[in-house]
């Protein structure tokens, strides 16, 4: 059996290295632990021990139980394709100037690949553990809503509405002069363009069975995994971890706790200086007292509001190098769910 | 700045862009403009700086002299299909309007043209001095900038294309328009925002960007490490700014902005981010 962490969270706010430390903290508490992540820091990488893009796992060099990877989102598209077209048909589409451009363009698209290459690793049972570093793609929940939006989007309402119905064949194409809705289209897009486009859906549409299916595992997986939210105490990722609260309880699970990265030491916030102190570090202090006082007073509103299990990380001034170093990020950690994640640290 | 009819932000997520819009736009205000700030990218970001509720597609007067407005990609689309067929309403051509929906979804360059175009159209309206798009993370300028020129290569004709050929021009425009990039002192906002100067440089879309860094400390003389918290203060203070100087000098900024110490509400941080553009500008 193979747990799921998910980290989510806003772009800027360290859930990557959030996921690496856990990562760390479990190989080493004797679990056999996979990291996944997406276009992490290079100094992140290189504490992991995976140097370049790819979606095979690589063993950690130091650790026993620690194995990472690097998901390259185009790579894991095509994968998509291969999986579940047939082989001509995989092929015609990897060369398609739409598909090329959906899998940039398309804003789920590197969400839906992170998902489904995640999912794979989970499946495949080599692991006790695997951590997902959630893309910073935008918006984190569109991980989550990442199958349903492909399942659609093969599905494609424009295909159905174009043919008529569910499956269609390549002879609809050209049988379209009869439909007056596809000739006002063609003078106001260019005729070539929708037929381009056409073409592209029917082939992609071949996929549609697989695809759904494949989403509905993905979903399943989800729906299993613990999430863990991180935020710093800035009014943006705030309200990002807010969402999470508020919608994944429908898409996934409740959030299991929210992790508050980057935090002052509460008795900063009420600090008595003394006579004769420097005014510049007296002002310094008051501007960091301010900064506590803030981060307590969000992180109490978020607890009370949301009923929240409150988890916080110390800030500390420079991003861990290494791997000690990412480990000890979480020693000072208060509040982790380490039961609830079946991590057990104490070992 | 404030000359400027355009003005679209960018900057990678969790960087402060859409109150540096928000700031934008409040400080056109005060200069008695007619400005229009438009969420473009995530939901709720620049609503929340202007301390409204959520944004529609119908501009809203939210102070005098300042609308905003939600980008929305159906409703743009219905707009630009009621244009095009000059029809007063496209609701009856329902089927019609979900295919063109879904077509956005797929088809590259749409979305993005849409988007785009909304901000240009809004700009020859003359409605407005100054258009202030709350735009897409730097992820994804890229595709938005050059859907103009996706969508030239795309369709050999009709009049999406002639559309196209009209908001190249403006984007390219450079008493018209500028492009604002948000960044951080820190490696990968900053390494980001180098390549998106990179690549906007290659592709020569848009004139040079103004960027902003923001949340940046100020230095901290050396008055000594007392014992005890203000001392511990003291040093996390050092150790940052020092951490930021080395990203700071990897990117030649405009405008550095400071980091707030305390503030917590949104509206709160995009008027002081207001008051540091009208000092420094």
């Amino acid at each position: 059996m193979t747990d799921t962490i998910l980290v989510t969270g806003a772009g800027g706010v360290g859930k990557t290295t959030v996921a690496a430390a856990l990562g760390i903290k479990a190989a080493r508490a004797g679990l056999r632990t996979l990291v996944v992540t997406v276009d992490p820091a290079q100094r992140l990488a290189s504490a992991l021990g995976v140097e370049e893009l790819g979606n095979e796992p690589q063993p950690h060099r130091d650790e026993p139980h620690l194995w990472a990877a690097m998901l390259d989102a185009s790579a894991s598209w095509r994968a998509v394709a291969v999986r579940h077209a047939d082989p001509e048909v995989a092929t015609r589409l990897a060369d398609n100037e739409f598909f090329q451009a959906a899998s940039e363009h398309f804003p789920a698209s590197q969400a839906y690949a992170a998902a489904d290459q995640a999912a794979t690793y989970v499946q495949a049972q080599a692991w006790d553990l695997v951590v997902v570093d959630t893309p910073p793609s935008s918006g984190g929940i569109d991980f989550f809503t990442a199958p349903a939006q492909m399942a659609d989007l093969v599905g494609g309402r424009l295909l159905r509405w174009l043919t008529g119905g569910p499956l269609p064949g390549r002879k609809f194409l050209f049988n379209r002069a009869g439909r007056p809705m596809l000739r006002l289209a063609g003078s106001i897009l260019g005729s070539d363009l929708l037929e381009r486009v056409a073409e592209f859906l029917v082939d992609l549409r071949t996929t549609y069975d697989g695809v759904a299916h494949r989403g509905r595992q993905i979903e399943a997986i989800m729906k299993a995994a613990s999430i863990l939210v991180v935020t710093t105490s800035d009014p943006a990722p705030v309200r990002e971890a807010i969402r999470f609260y508020r919608e994944l309880p429908k898409l996934a699970s409740t959030p299991t706790s929210v992790v508050f990265n980057r935090i002052l030491p509460p008795e900063w916030a009420n600090v008595e200086i003394p006579p004769g102190t420097p005014p510049e570090l007296a002002s310094n202090m008051e501007q960091w007292s301010a900064e506590s006082t803030k981060q307590q007073d969000t992180r109490d509103e978020f607890e009370a509001r949301y009923e929240a299990s409150v988890a916080t990380i110390a800030w500390s001034p420079s991003t861990p190098s290494d791997i000690d170093g990412l480990a000890g990020l979480l020693d000072s950690a208060e509040g982790i769910p380490w039961d609830a994640l079946q991590i057990d640290v104490a070992s | 700045m404030l000359e400027k009819r355009l003005l679209i932000v960018s900057g990678k997520g969790g960087v402060g862009k859409s109150a540096v819009s928000a700031a934008l736009a409040l400080m056109a205000q005060r200069h008695g403009l007619r400005v229009l700030a438009m969420e473009m990218g995530g939901v709720g970001g620049l609503s929340a700086h202007f301390g409204t509720g959520p944004l529609e597609f119908e501009p809203r007067e939210i102070r005098p002299g300042l609308h905003a407005m939600r980008m929305d990609r159906s409703d743009a689309l219905l707009e630009f299909l009621s244009n095009q067929l000059n029809i007063k309403t496209v609701s009856r051509f329902g089927p019609m309007a979900r295919a063109f929906d879904a077509l956005a979804t797929t088809a590259p360059g749409i979305r993005e043209i849409l988007t785009i175009g909304k901000a240009v159209w809004e700009v020859n309206a003359d409605r407005w001095d100054v258009v202030v798009a709350d735009g897409p993370p730097t992820g994804q300028i890229g595709s938005f900038l050059r859907a103009p020129k996706t969508i030239k290569e795309l369709v050999p004709s009709g009049r999406i294309r002639d559309e196209a050929d009209m908001m190249a021009d403006l984007l390219a425009d450079e008493p018209k328009t500028r492009i604002v990039l948000v960044t951080l002192p820190e490696e990968l906002p900053t390494t980001e925002t180098m390549e998106t100067l990179e690549w906007l440089r290659t592709e020569g879309l848009v004139p040079e960007p103004f960027l902003v860094a923001n949340r940046t400390l100020a230095e901290l003389s050396d008055a000594g490490t007392p014992e005890g918290p203000i001392g511990d203060a003291a040093q996390l203070h050092r150790s940052l700014w020092s951490g930021q100087q080395e990203w700071i000098a990897k990117l030649k900024t405009d405008i550095q902005l400071p980091y707030l110490f305390g503030l917590f509400t949104p509206g709160e941080v995009a008027a002081r981010i207001c008051d540091e553009f009208e000092a420094s500008i």
